[in-house]
């Protein structure tokens, strides 16, 4: 009873804690975030931009509010004293920003950047076009700008769809302007965060003065049945996991140097493979492909450990009493604590690559703790199934080996063609590491959605899991 | 302290084997699926007050060892309720929970842990264990230098240190030497005196007769009789 109050209070005190210190650490990227759209690979110029010559482009809005556009152009080497009169038109030919570009001074064949002031907003999803007029270019005198019709991907130029080519002077051309815009992403469902955040701590107040009910009556309810067998068998799951882990490299003569030592290793082999054999053009590859990595690991071994888990310790199961979500369980902490290690070089893979120090990566326990709860989930799964189905096993080598290939872990998701892509977003692990990543590469926090998105990937598998779990578990013994 | 009402166990039995998951869903797509009822426990209803010590005997494929699973909660019943209080301990067989890469030591944390005791417990108990056990420095190697008499010592005074208040035993231990058997069942019969609620599963009429009040005479899943231990062992004698 005492006990119970005590972890209720604990409850309702870590949850504000939580719940503020999210919000504080994931300002940035959190309520709004910056996008820059894609540009097209370059292939020729447009012409000398003469006095009067317009350049048109339209193009799907990536963002609510666009803040500017980058355009890659060449001055032919000279001094170019004119002006480019930018201006954005929406779909009804309303301008909606302008903007001018003094040409003198400009880098040769580099990006232009131009920005609107006034920040137009409200055009997310919304076909613009974008209209660049020459004021007075002279013949030999005058700048012009790139175009193209290919993306890079890899060492390979993919063809874009050529949906909305570029009009110059009102002759249409093959292909698209090198056009990147820059935005602002508003991010609404960011605003209802503290409603969201009073909606849990209610329910969480009507859980905890449940229970305190329940306790005080003497009610045996489910919640309070799974708190006290927590309390009774927190010493049993403690030495199983100590038992994995002290067993585990028991007689090798590096020991637990090697639990640090494989994620770098394979993240070595990978990259040399995937940055000579196959180029990628990734940023900071070494710290994404690392993340990849431990993500996958630590999933592959909570699994494969869950999968075995009731059928090895089936001598125990049929003569003492335990409840047998502790077998799974255990094994799925103790490959956590194996991810904490390996957490070490990917930190060091972060220094050397200097990457920015981040106050978001204090979110980092985020993603680890979805991470823990889908493969706990799948672990319950296939632990369950292999009591009936030997076979499991032998599947579940090649289904997850067809899923490690299934997860952008060594190449960036951009390569995968668009009508593939809807079959990538319903693969869990893709959000959990792709949050990792936005943590430590970008520095800042994902959208509001990216949570969500990960709590139902990660909530649902592990809701799933612990309810086959539990109807299947009273017949193990008889199949063990 | 232990209520069994009306209990039943069925195994389904295909029957035939399958040897794995394709055989097993083409034959249930067929429809093939046949399965065999067999009711390893037939209606058993009895109770038991604090500090009583029940023998339980039975030809082999009784389904002793079944009901004593039943009443320890590692298998369910399919029908029925079995009802108990307080921590039980079963000794069904001894050092199941032993890991032969870890010491003696680790292993007296690891399976005190298993058996439900806390660390708080074992910690006290800690040296009574290891004196009992009579393995002396041996307790810091791992399991696998080990005599298999010396880990049966080893299981045997980890499970007994505590005084549970249900107590589950197959078969009598005769564990180790003459010396060390000898101890043991002074150990067992004291706390089967100490106001432990024992059940005991034996094979010899002389040790149930000898050690317990009450006696249960199981033959194949059904119970014949239940009743004062030492009419129980006469008629199950004169029975076969």
């Amino acid at each position: 009873m005492k006990n119970i109050r005590k972890i209720c209070i604990w409850a309702i005190v870590i949850f504000i804690i939580l719940a503020v210190g999210f919000r504080l650490v994931a300002a940035e990227g959190f309520s709004q975030g910056t996008v820059h759209s894609t540009m097209v690979t370059e292939k020729a110029v447009v012409g000398e931009l003469l006095a009067g010559t317009s350049v048109t482009q339209t193009f799907r809005s990536e963002c609510d509010q666009i803040t500017g556009v980058t355009v890659l152009g060449t001055t032919y080497g000279n001094s170019v004293e004119d002006t480019l009169h930018f201006s954005l038109c929406n779909s009804q030919g309303d301008e909606i920003a302008s903007a001018s570009l003094d040409t003198v001074g400009l880098p040769d064949c580099e990006e232009w950047f131009v920005s609107f002031s006034n920040a137009p907003s409200g055009y997310r999803d919304q076909i613009l076009t974008l209209n660049i007029v020459s004021e007075n270019g002279l013949n030999n005198h005058a700048v012009s700008l790139f175009y193209g019709d290919s993306q890079s991907a890899g060492r390979y130029e993919v063809k874009v769809a050529n949906e909305y080519p570029i009009i110059v002077n009102g002759t249409e051309m093959e292909g698209q302007l090198c056009l990147s815009v820059s935005g602002e992403n508003i991010y609404k469902l960011a605003r209802y965060y503290w409603a969201f955040v009073v909606i849990l701590f209610g329910g969480l107040l009507l859980l905890c003065g449940w229970i305190l009910h329940c306790t005080k009556v003497k009610k045996n309810t489910m919640v309070l049945r799974f708190i006290t067998a927590f309390i009774k068998y927190r010493f049993l799951l403690k030495q199983l996991v100590s038992r994995d882990f002290k067993t585990k490299y028991k007689r090798s003569v590096l020991g637990v140097l090697w639990s640090l030592m494989n994620p770098l290793l394979t993240m070595m082999v990978m990259y040399i493979v995937f940055s000579t054999l196959f180029k990628s053009n990734i940023s900071n590859f070494p710290v994404y492909l690392l993340t990849g990595i431990v993500c996958w690991n630590y999933f592959s071994e909570v699994t494969n450990a869950c999968l075995t888990s009731i059928t090895g310790n089936a001598a125990l199961i049929t003569k003492v009493y335990v409840p047998k979500y502790i077998y799974p369980v255990s094994r799925a902490l103790s490959a956590s604590v194996n991810l904490s290690l390996s957490l070490v070089p990917l930190f060091v893979v972060l220094l050397i690559t200097k990457t920015q120090i981040s106050p978001r990566w204090l979110l980092l326990p985020f993603p680890i703790v979805c991470l823990f709860a889908f493969s706990l989930g799948i672990g319950l799964l296939l632990a369950s199934s292999m009591v009936f189905f030997h076979d499991t096993q032998f599947l579940w080598g090649v289904i997850s080996m067809l899923w490690m290939y299934f997860t952008p872990i060594f190449y960036a998701v951009d390569i995968i063609p668009l009508k593939f892509l809807t079959l990538y977003k319903v693969n869990p692990l893709y959000h959990i590491i792709r949050i990792m990543r936005i943590l430590l590469m970008d520095g800042v926090s994902p959208e509001p959605k990216a949570y969500i998105l990960c709590l139902f990937a990660s909530g649902v598998p592990l809701l799933l899991g612990a309810l086959v779990f539990k109807t299947t578990q009273d017949r193990f013994a008889l199949f063990l | 302290m232990i209520d069994v009402s009306h209990v039943s166990l069925c195994y389904r039995m295909p029957v035939e084997q399958y040897s794995g998951m394709k055989e097993f869903l083409l034959s249930a797509a067929r429809g093939k699926l046949r399965y065999k009822n067999f009711w390893a426990l037939n209606d058993i209803s009895f109770s038991l007050g604090r500090g009583e010590v029940l023998g339980i005997i039975g030809t082999n494929g009784a389904g002793k060892s079944t009901l004593l699973k039943v009443i320890s909660g590692i298998l369910k019943p399919t029908k029925g309720t079995v009802s108990t209080e307080g921590n039980i301990v079963p000794m069904l067989e001894l050092g199941s929970g032993f890991d032969f890469e870890l010491t003696g030591r680790e292993n007296i944390f690891l399976n005190g842990a298993i058996l439900g005791y806390q660390e708080q417990f074992l910690l006290e108990k800690y040296d009574e264990i290891v004196e009992f056990s009579e393995l002396g420095e041996f307790i810091e190697m791992p399991l696998r230098s080990y005599s298999s008499g010396m880990v049966t010592r080893l299981a045997f005074s980890i499970a007994t240190v505590v005084k549970p208040d249900i107590l589950i035993v197959d078969e009598i231990l005769s564990v180790g030497d003459a010396a060390f058997q000898k101890k043991s069942e002074k150990r067992m019969l004291e706390l089967m005196g100490g106001g432990t609620t024992v059940l005991l599963v034996s094979h010899s009429t002389k040790q149930i007769s000898e050690v317990c009040e009450k006696a249960l005479w199981l033959n194949k899943g059904t119970m014949v009789t239940i009743g004062n231990a030492v009419d129980v062992c006469q008629m199950y004698e004169a029975g076969i």
